[in-house]
C-alpha cells in the first residue's frame, strides 16, 4: 500500500504512523464506541452531530482498521515484532512456523512465551482471572465461558500480544465450536 | 525618561469551561502556586463574578480591595493587587455580591482587558468562573493559553462544548468584522438552510471554499485558537481516556484542535485542603494530584499531551 494511504488510515484512527498493532486495535475500539453512539462524549451534541456524519465516520474508521490490519499482515512476518531487536537470529524458522500455524491454545502460548510475556502480566493488565487465561492456552474448553464472552477475552488477549484479533477469534473459536458440537450435538 | 512602548512579556492564562463546580478555582490556584514555585512572578485574577472565592484558597479573608472598586469606582487594576503569604504570587480578588457579568459595559470590558495585559507579572492567570456569557468568552479569547476544566460527567461535557463552540463563534465573528466581511457571513447564516449549512463548522468551511481570501484570513486567525483540556476528578482509566475522546469529537464537530494537557485524579486531600484554606500545592505535595498539576503545567508550557494509559 502507498505510504500516503497508510498515513491517511493512521490519521483516521488518530495514531502516529507506524503505531503498533495493539494501539491500532485499542484506538479503533475506542473510536468505534464513540461514533457508534455508546460513549457519553457524543450524546450532548444530539442532532448537531448528524446520524449521517456519525455513520460516515464509523465507516471510515472501520475501513482504516481493516486496511491497517491488512498492511500489518503483509509485513515480512506477523510475529516479527517479537524479534525486532534481532537478539534471536535463529528464531526465524520457528517464527515462520508460528506464522503459518492456526491460532490454537498451544500456539498462542508459544507466541506469548517468545514475546517474554508472563500470563500474570496479562491477567493484571486485562483484569482477567489467571485461571481463565490458562484454560484458553490449554484449550480446557469446559472451563471457558460462552462464545460471546470468550470472544471478548480472546480479542483483548490477542491485542495485548499484538496479534490480529479477527484471526485469533476466528481460528480459536472454530476449535471451541467443534468441541461444543461433539459434546452435545443435539444442542445446536 | 524617554517614552517607550511597553512590550508585553508576560503570558495570560485563562481557566474556564462552562460548568460550575468542576474545580476551576482549585486548578487556577494550584497552577499559579506551581508556576510561582518555579520562580515565575504570578498574579491571579478572580473573574468569577458573583461567586469569587479565589482568595480563600490562600487563606485570605474577603479583601477590602476587589474588582468592585474597578467597576464601580474606576480604580486601576494594578492598585487592586493583594499579596499572599507566598512570595511570588499575588491576586486580584473578585467581587462577591454587587456585580453581575451582564452589567459590565463594553468600555469597562476593553479597559479591563488593557489593564490585565499591563499587569506586572510573568504569568497572569484568570479564573473565569462558570457560564458562557459573552463577556466571559471574550476574556477567554484574550488569553495566550486557553484552558477548559471539566469533570467526567455528561453535563460538564455538554457545557464545555457549548463554551468552546461559542468562543469559536465569537472569534470568527470578531475576525470577519475586523476584515469587513461580517455582512457576508451573516447573509449566508440567515439563509443557512438553502445553503445546506447546519453548524458553525460548516459555515466556516463554506466561507473558506467560496472566498479564498476569507479562508486565508480565517486560517491565519484561527491557528491560535488552541484549547487546553483539563479533566478533573478522574477516578479510573476510562475517565482518563474521555479526554482523548472529547478531542476526537471536537475536531470532527468544530474542527477545533484540542490539546489534552492534563488530568487530575479525584482525591479527598483537595477537599480537605479547601477546608483548611491553605494552598494545596504547598501542603499536599506528595499526593498524586500535586504531581498531576505539575505535569499539566509542564504540558501546557511545552505543548505536550497526556500519555494515555493501557497502550492507547
Amino acid at each position: 500500500m502507498p505510504k500516503d494511504d497508510l498515513k491517511k488510515y493512521y490519521d483516521m484512527l488518530e495514531l502516529p504512523p507506524d503505531a503498533p498493532l495493539r494501539d491500532i486495535h485499542n484506538s479503533f475500539m475506542r473510536l468505534k464506541k464513540i461514533y457508534a453512539g455508546e460513549s457519553i462524549v457524543l450524546a450532548p451534541l444530539g442532532e448537531e452531530f448528524s446520524e449521517k456524519k456519525r455513520k460516515k465516520i464509523l465507516e471510515q474508521i472501520e475501513e482504516a482498521y481493516l486496511k491497517l490490519l491488512e498492511a500489518k499482515k503483509d509485513a515480512p512476518s506477523r510475529t516479527a515484532f517479537l524479534f525486532t531487536d534481532g537478539q534471536e537470529p535463529g528464531a526465524g524458522a520457528e517464527a515462520a512456523a508460528l506464522d503459518d500455524a492456526p491460532y490454537t491454545g498451544p500456539t498462542l502460548r508459544k507466541i506469548r512465551e517468545k514475546a517474554g510475556v508472563e500470563l500474570s502480566e496479562i491477567s493484571k493488565e486485562l483484569k482477567l482471572r489467571l485461571e481463565l487465561l490458562k484454560h484458553i492456552e490449554e484449550e480446557k474448553f469446559e472451563g471457558l465461558p460462552e462464545a460471546i464472552y470468550l470472544k471478548v477475552h480472546l480479542k483483548n488477549y490477542a491485542a495485548y500480544l499484538g496479534l490480529n484479533p479477527v484471526r485469533v477469534i476466528e481460528e480459536y473459536l472454530r476449535r471451541y465450536q467443534a468441541w461444543k458440537e461433539k459434546k452435545s450435538p443435539s444442542e445446536k | 525618561m524617554t517614552q517607550t512602548t511597553k512590550v508585553r512579556e508576560g503570558e495570560i492564562w485563562a481557566v474556564g469551561g462552562g460548568k460550575g463546580g468542576t474545580g476551576k478555582t482549585f486548578i487556577t490556584s494550584s497552577i499559579g502556586t506551581y508556576l510561582a514555585k518555579k520562580g515565575k512572578n504570578v498574579v491571579l485574577v478572580d473573574m468569577d463574578i458573583g461567586g469569587a472565592n479565589l482568595h480563600s484558597f490562600f487563606g485570605i479573608n474577603r479583601p477590602q480591595k476587589s474588582l468592585t472598586s474597578f467597576f464601580e469606582m474606576g480604580a486601576s487594576l494594578s492598585d487592586l493587587v493583594v499579596k499572599t503569604d507566598l512570595s511570588n504570587i499575588s491576586l486580584i480578588s473578585g467581587d462577591v455580591h454587587s456585580l453581575s457579568t451582564d452589567k459590565i459595559t463594553f468600555g469597562q470590558k476593553l479597559k479591563l482587558f488593557r489593564q490585565i495585559m499591563k499587569l506586572n507579572a510573568q504569568n497572569v492567570i484568570v479564573d473565569l468562573g462558570a457560564g458562557s456569557h459573552y463577556n466571559t468568552l471574550d476574556t477567554f479569547l484574550i488569553a495566550d493559553r486557553m484552558l477548559v476544566v471539566l469533570v467526567p460527567e455528561v453535563i460538564a461535557i455538554e457545557n464545555m462544548y457549548h463554551f468552546i463552540k461559542n468562543s469559536l463563534f465569537r472569534k470568527v465573528k470578531k475576525t470577519l468584522k475586523e476584515y469587513g466581511f461580517k455582512e457576508i457571513a451573516q447573509h449566508i447564516w440567515d439563509r443557512r438552510q438553502s445553503y445546506g449549512i447546519n453548524n458553525i463548522k460548516e459555515l466556516i468551511d463554506y466561507l473558506k471554499e467560496s472566498f479564498s481570501y476569507i479562508g486565508t484570513i480565517l486560517d491565519h486567525e484561527l491557528a491560535a485558537f488552541k484549547v487546553h483540556l483539563v479533566l478533573n476528578m478522574v477516578r479510573n482509566n476510562n475517565d482518563i481516556l474521555l479526554g482523548a475522546s472529547i478531542k476526537s469529537v471536537m475536531m470532527k464537530y468544530l474542527g477545533v484542535p484540542i490539546q489534552y494537557s492534563g488530568y487530575i485524579e479525584y482525591n479527598d486531600a483537595v477537599w480537605k485542603s479547601v477546608r483548611e484554606r491553605k494552598p494545596f500545592m504547598l501542603n499536599y505535595l506528595a499526593t498524586a494530584c500535586a504531581k498531576e498539576i505539575e505535569v499539566l503545567v509542564d504540558n501546557v508550557v511545552k505543548g505536550k499531551e497526556v500519555v494515555l494509559p493501557g497502550g492507547y
